[in-house]
């Protein structure tokens, strides 16, 4: 098959128009009877704005552009996730301390959010009763610290624990995110120190 | 002719600069391509992926894996991949050893996740520390793993390649013992044990807290692990009159176990550690379990805002197996060695050093960040500082937080 010729009223672009000068293209009018320049600067303009209004389409409906709620903030931690309960040392001995009494010191800290208030510190014997000093309710702002001295009255020495591995306290703990009792287990050094005072206030009375 | 050029020029550019920015906004919702080159890391992870115990052990295996696309997608280590290499140790000692080997042989693996249990982990601890190659555990617990065999006295710490995420039995077994005392109010207790590492050992620290207490031992019996058959221990515990079951071991044998001890007439309550914290020792044990209890390590899921956050990304990652116990915990150990990776990276100029392993191991003995389970940190025995637990009760066929402790000695 040979190669195709143009056919009636038609005209190859590239064949030089034997009347014009040599390096001057074809001059053809389009239908609309403007020139070729502007209609090609036409067609170049056109597809600019389509292109910048199709981009632009695209631009403003992807996905991480679209208008984001803002995020809900970040709820208050529960209180016994940023509440720290350290034993101290024995605390000294008062005068007119009830008999078969002793006094242990702890820190009770706030390492971040709302204030947290205590609300109780209990222990959990049964012939032992615990006396916070100050008294509950407090109020513990966050980045301080207060300290309680916890005093242990015997009641019965045959419900206390002789010498408990692991005693702990349990705190009520209230912020703006809920009410919680949280055991804090203070370590061997309050395990000796409460053993010891136990052994003070009860002798050889154990069971 | 300059004027078209203008337009044409303008026209492309805009092309050019419209097409790229809806390409980047389209792939910035993938986030990080994981694979764009530089160095890749390798997590190793050991756990029993097949067994008894396999929903604990792919738990630990997702979250793990879950870290690492995490750290790659937010491309937390610049340069740096991380992928995971998970390997099966069947809850067996020998395989947990072979795993070691297989992982101290790859040259990629800069930290290893895992293994599940206390026995598996006294098999692999020298094989990593000969290579000097960090471990860390998300779910170990027995004391001696740290502290060394005589604990109890003199701790010394044994290996300074390992490290865990998890707090011990040297506080769960007391913790248990101090909540049926006080707060359940129970005073005869049997114990029974499966004779391995982790179980023998939790029931030695329990019992000796509940006694320290005032409680009662009104028997102790011990259980071959393979076996699934406990009548003749069910009608022990029934003659005993304890009125609380205390089980060292793991929730394979507890479920059967609290089963045929209620079928033996006995309603009491059997009690485990983070072994039988799992849901599926509720549908072995079936519906008397009801009021049976379990401590474990950390603290309630809902009770931690950053727990939270992972339990969306599991879930949104699609892994078919829950995260279950120590999925938590797993996620926060493999994000350690992220750390320390990205710790030794930096100190680095941004490259991993010719004694990467090393250096990795030394930088975990001061990583410290804000993790799923709280503040990740270790002790000088490599022992995690973040020490709580929570008591958790099976009601209406849930395991449902009762209450939690945490130690702070």
């Amino acid at each position: 098959m040979g190669p195709v010729e143009p056919g009636e009223g038609t005209r190859a672009w590239d064949t030089p128009d034997p009347d014009a000068p040599a390096d001057t293209p074809p001059r053809q009018l389009p239908r609309d009877g403007r020139p070729e320049r502007h209609r090609r600067a036409v067609l170049a303009a056109t597809a600019a704005v389509l292109l910048l209004a199709g981009g632009g389409y695209l631009y403003a409906t992807r996905p991480h552009q679209l208008p984001r709620p803002a995020p809900e903030p970040a709820p208050p931690p529960y209180p016994s996730q940023v509440v720290d309960v350290a034993y101290l040392e024995p605390a000294p001995a008062q005068s007119g301390a009830a008999p078969r009494s002793f006094g242990l010191t702890v820190l009770v800290s706030v390492t971040a959010g709302p204030p947290v208030t205590v609300t109780r510190i209990t222990q959990p014997y049964a012939g032992l009763v615990l006396t916070p000093e100050p008294r509950p309710p407090l109020r513990i702002a966050a980045g301080t610290a207060r300290k309680i001295v916890v005093t242990m009255r015997v009641t019965e020495c045959g419900k206390v624990p002789e010498n408990a591995g692991l005693p702990f306290l349990d705190v009520t703990l209230r912020n703006t995110r809920a009410i919680e009792v949280h055991s804090y287990i203070l370590g061997s050094r309050y395990a000796h120190a409460l053993s010891d005072g136990l052994h003070v206030a009860c002798g050889n009375d154990f069971r | 002719m300059r004027q078209r050029s203008l337009i044409a020029i303008t026209a492309a550019l805009a092309a050019g600069a419209l097409t790229l920015t809806a390409c980047g906004s389209r792939g910035g919702d993938k986030g990080s391509d994981s694979g764009k080159g530089g160095t890749t890391v390798t997590i190793g992870v050991d756990a029993p992926l097949t067994g008894d115990l396999s929903a604990l052990g792919l738990g630990i295996k997702n979250s793990a894996d879950l870290a690492a696309k995490t750290a790659n997608k937010k491309n937390y280590v610049k340069g740096v991949t991380f992928k995971i290499e998970a390997r099966d140790d069947q809850a067996q000692p020998s395989s947990g050893q072979q795993n070691a080997t297989a992982l101290v042989a790859d040259k990629n693996v800069l930290g290893v996740v895992g293994p599940l249990n206390s026995s598996v982990a006294e098999s692999m601890q020298k094989v990593f520390d000969d290579a000097k190659l960090v471990e860390v555990s998300p779910a170990n617990t027995g004391p001696a793993l740290t502290q060394g065999p005589d604990w109890r006295t003199k701790k010394v710490r044994q290996f300074k390649s390992y490290f865990r995420t998890a707090t011990t039995d040297a506080i769960q077994g007391p913790f248990a013992a101090q909540y049926l005392y006080n707060d359940a109010k129970k005073k005869k207790v049997f114990v029974i044990d499966d004779k391995k590492t982790y179980g023998a050992g939790l029931a030695g620290t329990f019992t000796d807290e509940f006694k320290k207490l005032g409680g009662k031992i009104v028997g102790t019996e011990h259980i071959n692990p393979d076996a699934k058959d406990f009548s003749a221990i069910a009608t022990e515990v029934k003659k005993s009159g304890a009125d609380v079951v205390y089980y060292g071991g793991e929730y394979p044998q507890a479920g059967p176990l609290s089963k045929q001890i209620k079928a033996a007439g006995a309603k009491i309550p059997l009690v485990g550690g983070d072994g039988i914290y799992d849901p599926t020792f509720i549908k072995l044990a079936g519906a008397d379990s009801t009021g049976d209890l379990a401590t474990s390590v950390g603290a309630p899921v809902e009770s931690l805002p950053s727990a939270k956050q992972f339990v969306a990304d599991y879930k949104a990652a699609g892994y078919k197996d829950e995260y279950a116990a120590y999925g938590g915990y797993s996620y926060d150990s493999a994000w350690a060695i992220i750390e320390a990776v990205k710790k030794v990276v930096d100190d680095n100029g941004g490259k991993l050093p010719d004694d990467a392993r090393a250096k990795v191991t030394a930088a975990m003995q001061n990583v410290s960040f804000d993790g799923v389970t709280g503040k990740v940190s270790f002790d000088e025995f490599g022992d995690a500082t973040n020490k709580q637990l929570t008591v958790y009760a099976v009601k209406n066929g849930a395991w449902a937080a009762e209450k939690s402790g945490t130690y702070t000695g």
